[in-house]
């Protein structure tokens, strides 16, 4: 336990460093872009003279460094700005979108985790079997080379045009009043009591998970199956045999229990870029989360936001990844010794 | 008794279960279809403050839940609204208005001349962030004379005042409310006088709106309206075409002959105040007249319009649209390549010696939009412009005008509402806003005087002169009324509003 406490302490220290030079880098890179924030603010028929007025107001006149201490001084008092499109606070609006994508990403997660060591296991027990191999792993090289957008196409197209059976905009029909209380839609209906509600947010949100899910799952699947053929090497394995174990106890007691370990660091890993992915998914499927936001702040080159979303990835992945580094120190002993 | 089920029953059961499940959700929504619509509609408001921001896409959202003080026909006609009377002085320099007695806010509250006064003077002068200052910043004061009476004082003549009151963000909001909660809380919460209450809002996913029972109006057939705000047009056709939603706009020109065919579907394509255009500027490679009549006279609008909008798009010889005042059903500017290479060749040009210039244009902003920058590119190459695309986003349009950055032609499309030639050529060509690429002061001269004649007819014939006079100048390059596609469930009508309004409080099922 004290090595757990003392790993997110650390994970902790590490990440206000990465935070702080994320945001630095964030700032600048959108303050040398060819935009002013001043004259993008300001109605198309401000003058010169109140674009220059608004610029001092928002400190643009000062030298970089300057401006990005004045941000941070902002920010640690949890003020982020005001959006230049919305016109309404920066840390309202994200921390408004930031639910409904933290949600979209660990469904796609589980979806991915299940689909990935099912399909693990299942490689591996094929294997020796060499046209059921050989199928499976084209299988999975497809399934890996399909971008998560085809995905999100392809499963609008058969579950929601053809078949009709799955909504796909939205987190929830139009006939239900959208409980607020935590904005974690799956957690706030169950909160009110509305199981009815929760299965139509479910329903809502599974096309884009599956096609996060979907997308991501091979890898998991392939690294797997190589830990496993590895772990299958080990001199334990064999003396589990001799013991006269069967081939399901050794699989679940030794096998998975040790392969599952570099696959479980690779989901940490995959999963900034899993998380990168809702941007688009989200999109497609009108998703409201922090990528539909992102595209807003874009088209609008509404910097506020832009930054504040980059911090809120930044944010999102340090702590799945301190998340899975704890985990990987309760599975893995040696971890823990070291 | 016990059942025993095997792995086929068991599926088989699934099945049933699943199909039951799906049928009886059809059933469910064939019913529930009757007083409730659900539009896929391509963009969020950026706030419920009305008056805050001038957008045009969000404007038939806000009408649901706000009243403006005056309204237009289907054909832009001025009506009342929420004014029974207004009468402009003959100077221009003053509106005298009188409102109506029965209309109550949706939280009982009723609207007054103070109300009036507070939307279009007192919040401005307050310094409320809002785009209504700049489109109100002539008004001096607002003299409230009784509860429904009201004098708006111009610090110099406004003859399109009217107009404005039917326009962009020209909403009546409630004085004492917002005085009460302020101006956060009361954009959050929004109330208005309209035919519509907002009941549920998710940015950037769902608008949901019920019926005001206690509307001082024509009551709307249609008691829930659902906005989906689904910004991928793709995502619009899949689900309109799966029967999610009702009724959507802004789907691919090439979708709509497609979605037009199917059982139970009707899609169409609405001419509408829109218009897609070239701005020039008066200097660098298109300082010469020639060259810019060149570029005019190279394009074929015809060949754009059947490529890009199915021939729906109308070519556009002036800066209006076909039915609004300026309009001039009778001036034509030609599609003459072969004049367009000796005008050229007067200027020292030819194909083999072509004049260079940039061409910027957005991607995405409007449909097919880079498309037809291309297409043009190629027209241009063949006279004798060598014309470099460059892609620039919308929303820096203004920025890059201030800063004289803009090249020599722009691609453009404009959207004035109100149909008023004030509000198409008068900001598109004024020097002195930042909507013109055009700075040269002949056409601002012109253009002056005409912003202060109050009698409508001299001021309109002072607009329809000048549009032609752009045109012959080679000031700007009109190309196309823009067309609004419009994909719905059969069953469900609507109005037809030149503007490409999309109002659902006039929907209603059949």
């Amino acid at each position: 336990m004290n090595a757990i406490l003392l790993l997110v302490f650390r994970r902790v220290l590490v990440s206000v460093v990465i935070l702080l030079i994320v945001s630095a880098l964030l700032f600048c890179i959108l303050r040398l872009l060819p935009v002013d924030p001043a004259a993008m603010s300001m109605p198309p028929t401000a003058t010169i003279a109140e674009i220059e007025a608004k610029r001092r107001e928002m400190g643009l006149h000062l030298p970089l460094p300057q401006q990005y201490a004045i941000w941070l001084g902002h920010a640690l008092r949890g003020d982020l700005g005001t959006s230049i499109h919305f016109r309404r606070s920066v840390v309202q609006l994200v921390m408004s979108s930031l639910p409904a994508t933290v949600e979209l990403a660990l469904l796609a997660m589980v979806i991915a985790s299940v689909l990935g060591v099912g399909g693990g296991l299942l490689l591996f027990h094929m294997r020796g079997r060499r046209v059921c191999e050989q199928i499976l792993d084209l299988a999975s090289i497809t399934l890996l080379s399909i971008p998560e957008f085809l995905w999100a196409l392809f499963l609008i197209l058969v579950f929601g045009v053809w078949l009709e059976a799955l909504p796909f905009t939205g987190r929830l029909s139009s006939e239900f009043q959208r409980p607020v209380v935590s904005g974690f839609l799956l957690l706030d209906t169950l909160l009110v009591g509305r199981p009815d509600m929760f299965w139509d947010c479910v329903r809502h949100m599974l096309l884009p998970s599956l096609a996060l899910g979907v997308a991501f799952s091979p890898t998991i699947m392939r690294v797997l199956r190589s830990s496993l053929l590895d772990v299958y090497q080990e001199d334990y394995i064999h003396q589990a045999r001799l013991r006269g174990q069967s081939e399901w106890r050794i699989l679940l007691r030794h096998g998975l229990k040790n392969a599952i370990l570099p696959t479980l660091s690779l989901m940490g890993v995959q999963f900034g870029f899993l998380f990168g992915g809702t941007l688009l998914v989200e999109v497609i499927f009108s998703y409201p989360g922090l990528g539909s936001l992102t595209v807003d702040a874009v088209r609008n080159a509404d910097l506020p936001i832009i930054q504040a979303v980059g911090l809120a990835y930044c944010v999102v992945v340090l702590v799945i990844n301190t998340a899975v580094d704890a985990c990987y120190l309760v599975l893995n002993p040696r971890v823990r010794v070291a | 008794m016990t059942i025993e089920m095997d792995r086929r029953t068991a599926l088989r059961a699934l099945t049933l279960v699943a199909g039951s499940a799906a049928w009886a959700g059809n059933v469910i929504d064939a019913f529930a279809a009757d007083d409730a619509v659900t539009i896929g509609w391509p963009s969020d408001v950026p706030s419920w403050d009305p008056n805050q921001r001038f957008t045009p896409d969000a404007q038939p959202i806000f009408k649901l839940v706000f009243d403006q003080p005056l309204d237009q026909d289907p054909k832009l006609k001025l009506i009342p609204k929420l004014l029974t009377k207004w009468e402009l002085a003959p100077d221009g320099m003053s509106l005298a208005v009188e409102l109506r007695d029965d209309v109550s806010f949706h939280n009982g509250d009723k609207m007054t001349a103070e109300d009036f006064r507070y939307t279009f003077f007192e919040r401005i002068k307050a310094g409320h962030k809002v785009d209504t200052a700049n489109s109100w910043r002539k008004v001096k004061d607002i003299e409230v004379q009784s509860p429904t009476k009201a004098r708006m004082i111009f610090s110099s003549p406004a003859p399109t005042a009217p107009q404005w009151l039917a326009f962009l963000g020209s909403y009546i909001v409630p004085k004492k409310y917002f005085e009460s909660v302020g101006v956060q809380t009361a954009a959050q919460k929004p109330i208005g006088t309209g035919p519509y209450r907002l009941v549920d809002y998710q940015l950037n996913s769902r608008i949901v709106l019920e019926r005001n029972d206690a509307y001082w109006g024509p009551k709307p057939k249609i008691k829930r309206v659902t906005f989906e705000i689904i910004k991928d047009p793709s995502a619009r056709v899949a689900a309109v075409q799966s029967g999610q939603i009702d009724f959507t706009i802004n789907v691919p020109v090439r979708e709509v002959a497609r979605l037009d065919k199917e059982p139970g579907l009707a899609a169409e394509l609405n001419p509408m105040t829109r218009i897609i255009l070239i701005q020039c500027r008066n200097d660098l490679g298109f300082a010469d007249d020639n060259v810019r009549l060149a570029a005019h006279h190279a394009i074929d609008k015809t060949a754009l319009s059947k490529a890009f909008y199915g021939g729906a798009a109308v070519p556009l010889s002036v800066v209006a649209t076909p039915g609004t005042a300026a309009y001039l059903p009778d001036f034509k500017f030609a599609y003459d390549p072969k004049l367009a290479v000796a005008l050229l060749a007067k200027s020292g040009f030819s194909p083999s010696k072509p004049v260079a210039i940039k061409f910027a244009t957005t991607n995405g902003q409007f449909p097919s939009d880079f498309d037809i920058a291309r297409a043009i590119q190629q027209m241009w190459k063949k006279v004798g412009i060598d014309a470099e695309i460059e892609t620039i986003e919308y929303a820096k349009y203004f920025e890059l005008n201030r800063g004289s950055k803009l090249p020599e032609a722009t691609l453009y499309s404009w959207d004035n509402a109100t149909g008023d030639p004030e509000i198409f050529a008068g900001y598109l060509l004024n020097p002195k806003l930042p909507f013109s690429a055009w700075k040269g002061q002949e056409v601002g001269d012109r253009m002056a005087p005409l912003f202060n004649i109050a009698d409508y007819d001299k001021r309109i014939a002072g607009w329809r002169d000048l549009n032609r006079f752009v045109i012959e100048k080679g000031a700007t390059i009109p190309l196309l009324q823009s067309v609004q596609t419009v994909v719905r469930k059969k069953r469900l009508s609507y109005v037809k509003y030149a503007n490409g309004w999309i109002l659902a409080d006039k929907m209603s099922w059949a």
